[in-house]
């Protein structure tokens, strides 16, 4: 299975990178994921904040979607948010950027582990697959909305 | 402050002594989180971190490392028989009171925790910094075997613990207690096929022992929870389990080093155990 192209190109980048980098360039996508909220004046197609058993404090999901169906995700996350939810949240923030709903949809999840390594999906499962469940959430909702006007 | 009414005052230390022993050749600092990167983003000067599960479990069976994997980790960390170690981390200091515990496990009876973990010193404004250090290796003498007997309980023990009407703590939330949930509120209610508790176990969540910055309570405090409401009495043997043992070392290590109750065992099979056994007793409400 072919990865969307930015996605696949921090993937090829973690890949690369023996363990110990590896966590530092964790470190440094979990550093800016504070700057992957709203900017000022944006506005969005849907928003999604809330807290759920998966998560460690509440975490927002905003979706706009271009002219071209091209989507765009900004991510507000709570103070005691876990160290590698905020890096997933920058990589995919980054990594699905410009995707259609559709393709969003359908990127597996199998390439956590290759970012992340095995080790820490093995020691913490349950905080990295998190917020791209929440992306895929949001984006089937849109996609059922546009559905739904298609037929009234 | 540290209230020297506890048991053993001197297992407890303050963020302003391990800011001014920082420097001590015969010291080291170790940081346990649930939050696995939480170390590299920023740590205490001289600090290694040891993970609960990366660091102090087998990878293959449910336990722990064995005694030589024990004097392979102290001695990685520049960490000798002698030395006196210091624990602290996130979630005012589960995963820290749980390293400690599996280090008395391995007869490693230097330990103290930093009152108020990781968040305290964060609040405190106090350095922290991302170099990672690299100590000499030490020379760690191991131990004959692991002191499961002292401080470990099994099912076997809780469930005669249980039939014989002695101490049994759950420190778990009152709605997993209650059978309401089978996992703290704020995490995925997976993992366990039963809820409930052991029958005749008295509810005392783990977080009654702290203060709202993440300190211990006064020794007083303590002492009314465990004894005055909980009906402990000294010289109790005591049994606690929360959900895969990390609240209960918490409690353990009050119960022990604060309090000073001598036969304290941490059932660190937990609910996680109990809860899908075949033919457990469980206990709602």
């Amino acid at each position: 299975m072919s990865y969307p192209a930015k996605l696949s190109q921090i993937i090829e980048l973690f890949e690369t990178l023996p363990n110990s980098e590896k966590r530092e360039a964790l470190i440094s996508y979990a550093d800016s994921a504070m700057r992957q909220g709203p900017k000022d004046g944006e506005t969005f197609d849907l928003e999604d904040i809330r807290k759920d058993e998966e998560c460690t404090d509440s975490v927002g999901v905003f979706l706009k979607l271009s002219p071209t169906r091209g989507c765009t995700f900004r991510v507000t996350l709570g103070p005691h948010v876990q160290t590698l939810t905020k890096a997933m949240t920058s990589i995919l923030c980054k990594g699905l950027d410009g995707l259609t709903p559709e393709e969003v949809i359908e990127v597996p999840a199998d390439f956590v582990p290759k970012i992340v390594g095995a080790d820490l999906v093995r020691q913490r499962s349950q905080t990295v697959y998190y917020i791209l469940t929440r992306m895929k959430g949001i984006t089937k909702v849109w996609l059922n909305r546009e559905r739904s006007a298609k037929h009234i | 402050m540290i209230d020297k009414k506890f048991a053993h005052p001197d297992a407890l230390v303050t963020t302003q002594w391990v800011a001014e022993h920082l420097s001590d050749s015969g010291l080291r600092l170790i940081e346990s989180n649930e939050d696995i990167l939480l170390y590299d983003t920023g740590h205490i000067q001289g600090a290694v971190h040891i993970d609960w599960r990366a660091d102090l479990q087998d990878e293959t069976i449910r336990d722990y490392i064995n005694v030589e994997q024990f004097s392979a980790l102290c001695e990685r960390h520049g960490i000798s028989n002698n030395t006196t170690v210091v624990f602290y981390g996130d979630k005012s200091n589960w995963w820290a009171c749980y390293a400690l515990w599996v280090f008395r496990l391995f007869g490693h009876t230097k330990v103290k925790i930093m009152d108020g973990g990781r968040e305290k010193w964060v609040a405190e404004g106090r350095h922290v910094t991302r170099a990672v250090p690299h100590f000499v290796h030490a020379h760690y003498t191991p131990s004959e075997k692991r002191r499961d007997d002292e401080i470990r309980a099994f099912y076997d023990q809780a469930l005669a613990q249980s039939r014989e009407g002695r101490p049994l703590i759950d420190v778990r939330s009152p709605g997993e207690f209650r059978g309401e949930m089978t996992h703290m509120p704020e995490y995925p209610q997976e993992g366990v096929l039963r809820g409930g508790h052991i029958p005749g176990a008295a509810s005392v969540p783990w977080k009654m022992a702290v203060a709202d910055d993440a300190t211990f309570k006064s020794y007083e405090e303590l002492r009314t929870i465990y004894e005055d409401e909980a009906g402990l009495k000294g010289g109790d043997d005591v049994i606690a389990y929360c959900r895969i043992g990390e609240r209960s070392s918490h409690t353990w290590f009050v119960l022990t080093y604060l309090l000073g109750y001598k036969n304290v065992r941490n059932y660190d099979g937990s609910w996680t155990e109990w809860g899908n056994r075949v033919g457990a007793p469980i206990e709602k409400g």
